[in-house]
């Protein structure tokens, strides 16, 4: 135990005590990124505290996913500008594994299929490499199984898809509820959920939401990237915020998901052109 | 150097000038080391190391075949090719040399020096219900140059399965011409697994000869995990309507191993289907060859034949030849063909790695999956199982704790088999 616990400390990579300094979990300052020659964000800023749940909205094409990958560590994006914190430190050039190591979970808009390795055996590989890089003992066979079990009810997944391999020929549904699966495996701290209602029905709806809701404590937050209220009916977010041209154009509370619902984007539109 | 071996030797220039053979070089490895077999035994017990596998289990040792004639219950005989030659030579003479139309003189030097090798007969409509296993062993403590015959028949509506091994015993030099040819009577199913795990000084030059009469059905599958150079020549001629060809493979070569694939099928009437997918993946200076000829007669209307090769190479000095080649007189038809030469995906990757998983695992895991697809077309379980496993270890890397391993196989990595390895961080 001691022995494990100075490993953690040890550890290069390793945020500690953020907590104690009172910072946000993460925040973002000005992010400018690119892919190509396309300048995609274009001076995004963004606070998000323990606890909380962010939604950000906004049409096709403005940035949404391109904030979600960069976030999480995706190396197609180039910052050219700003800096993205998280527990304190800048994370821009950590390797995304690591970040995930330190609690950032992406959940993919399009979940990739990998013939061949189970959910399971992935699940494994990662639960057990999180735990080497902050300094803890591999979970054996049978205490990961019960921990699969536990969390294969989040999302009410059943045991014949936990053997398939991740992904490969899933339904949209499937897919997706093999996100939250995983979220709730690896227990993250600031999950980024991208797009996590297209291509359900209803009951998958219900079902995802409702993991999400499960897995929420007040150390942790969430950001729901969606484009449609009727998510954030059972993900109820603190705040709504509008990706609109590369920028963050408008901060409201949940009533403004239902606004933007009614009336579309293109009042948005108008009153930025209005301020200019 | 024995004079078969020097006649071997000087055929090679010549062949290589015809397009097939082009990559067909094993002069390096034809030395005066390697003598003709005289029928050296060995009082080893050679054990097969696939647990649950339960098959016929027959040996060629150093070129010639000692067990005993078989015939079981049901009719089927399983005894030495020279020894079946020698009792029931009309009946053999119908067959041999009967899945091999197109002559070439490399074939020619098995026909006429060949020394025994093993030959099956499956009477109509009997359903082989063990696999049968043949185990070609190389185990002389001395370079061999060996030239097997097998021949196997298979009766209208008959069924069976068959495992053909190349194993190395020793470090001793070898090179193996052999020739294997299958009849698969009307309405018979045959399944055949070439698995070639040999030494760095063999060379193998392996051919496989398969004709197919109405609503047959041949699936091969070649996995090589090992060897300094195998070509793996297969022509497979389906001679009536309603027959299916699955021919797959999946190499894993490193340092300066050679292996080559060459595939001819040939449609000559209607509504065959053909198949072949094979994958590669190549470190070091390994080379490999893929060379698919889907040949469609005039008559072969409402034929479906597809052809893949895909490789992904760890170095930049890891070098592929892939000619996927469709040849077709016919107009209605539907063929595809093609190749890839390239790296892991990129997006996969990035999934992977965005759960915590290290590039090094992720990278692997993603090897591992691209091999899974030709690992899938083996239907007997055991022998999945256990080639998974090799395949595995190959992909594992430096990992030799299991613990640590993104694989996980069935059985715990230990003894030779871990100390050759593809190296993933190269990519």
């Amino acid at each position: 135990m001691l022995n494990s616990r100075k490993k953690h400390i040890g550890h290069k990579h390793c945020i500690t005590n953020y907590l104690i300094q009172q910072m946000a979990l993460l925040s973002i300052r000005n992010l400018h990124a690119s892919i190509g020659d396309k300048e995609i964000l274009k001076g995004v800023n963004l606070e998000i505290n323990c606890g909380e749940v962010h939604s950000i909205m906004g049409p096709n094409g403005n940035g949404k996913s391109t904030l979600a990958g960069i976030i999480a560590g995706n190396t197609k994006y180039t910052v050219t500008q700003g800096e993205v914190i998280y527990k304190g430190k800048n994370i821009l050039d950590m390797p995304v594994d690591v970040r995930a190591a330190e609690g950032i979970f992406l959940g993919f808009q399009y979940p990739v299929e990998i013939p061949g390795v189970s959910i399971t055996n992935f699940m494994r590989t990662a639960v057990n490499e999180q735990r080497k890089y902050r300094g803890l003992d591999p979970l054996t066979g049978a205490e990961f199984m019960r921990l699969m079990e536990e969390k294969k009810k989040v999302v009410e997944m059943t045991t014949n898809l936990a053997n398939r391999s991740v992904n490969e020929g899933f339904s949209g549904g499937e897919k997706k509820k093999n996100e939250i699966f995983q979220m709730a495996m690896l227990q993250p701290t600031l999950a980024i959920l991208d797009e996590t209602d297209s291509g359900l029905d209803i009951d998958a709806l219900r079902i995802v939401a409702t993991g999400v809701n499960k897995l929420r404590r007040p150390d942790n937050a969430t950001v729901v990237i969606t484009h449609y209220q009727r998510l954030l009916d059972y993900i109820v977010p603190d705040f709504v915020h509008v990706l609109y041209e590369g920028r963050i154009v408008k901060t409201g509370p949940k009533e403004l998901a239902l606004e933007l619902e009614e009336k579309g984007y293109e009042w948005i539109r108008e009153e930025l052109e209005a301020k200019k | 150097m024995d004079s078969l071996v020097q006649g071997f030797r000087d055929i090679q220039p010549q062949m290589r000038k015809n397009e097939v053979w082009r990559h067909v070089d094993f002069t390096s490895m034809l030395t005066d080391q390697l003598l003709l077999p005289k029928g050296e035994r060995q009082t080893v017990e050679y054990r097969c190391n696939i647990p649950d596998l339960d098959a016929e289990r027959l040996v060629i040792e150093n070129g010639f075949f000692h067990h005993p004639q078989q015939q079981n219950e049901d009719g089927v005989v399983m005894a030495g090719l020279k020894d079946i030659c020698h009792r029931r030579e009309e009946f053999v003479r119908q067959y041999l040399g009967s899945c091999t139309p197109k002559q070439n003189p490399y074939l020619k030097y098995n026909s006429e020096h060949y020394t025994d090798g093993l030959f099956v007969y499956v009477p109509d409509g009997v359903r082989v219900k063990r696999p049968i296993q043949l185990q070609s062993v190389v185990n002389a403590g001395h370079g061999l140059f060996l030239q097997v015959r097998n021949l196997v028949v298979m009766g209208k509506d008959s069924c069976a399965t068959i495992i053909h091994c190349d194993d190395s015993y020793d470090n001793a030099p070898a090179f193996a011409n052999n020739v294997t040819e299958i009849y698969v009577g009307q309405g018979a199913q045959v399944e055949y697994y070439k698995l070639q795990n040999l030494n760095n000084s063999t060379g193998l030059l392996n051919h496989t000869y398969a004709s197919m009469e109405q609503g047959a059905q041949f699936r091969s599958v070649a996995i090589t995990l090992n060897g300094g150079h195998i070509r793996n020549h297969t022509e497979i001629r389906m001679l009536g309507e309603h027959c299916q060809v699955q021919a797959h493979g999946l190499y894993l070569n490193d340092q300066e191993q050679e292996v080559d694939n060459y595939v001819f099928v040939e449609h000559a009437f209607p509504n065959c289907h053909s198949q072949e997918l094979f994958k590669g993946i190549l470190d070091d200076q390994a080379h490999a060859t893929f060379n698919g000829h889907v040949l469609v007669q005039y008559g072969a209307t409402k034929t479906e034949a597809y052809q893949s090769n895909k490789n992904i190479l760890l170095t930049d000095k890891a070098l592929v030849n892939t000619k996927p080649f469709l040849e077709i007189y016919n107009d209605d038809v539907k063929c595809s063909h093609g190749s890839t030469i390239g790296q892991l995906d990129e997006q996969a990757l990035f999934y992977i790695r965005s759960r915590g998983i290290s590039e090094r695992s992720a990278r692997t895991m993603l090897l591992y999956a691209f091999c899974d697809e030709v690992l899938k077309q083996i239907y007997l379980e055991p022998l999945r199982e256990r080639l998974t496993d090799l395949v595995k270890k190959r992909l594992h890397g430096e990992l030799t704790l299991c613990s640590e391993c993104a694989l996980q196989c069935s059985t715990p990595c230990n003894g030779p088999e871990a100390h050759f390895y593809i190296d993933p961080s190269k990519l």
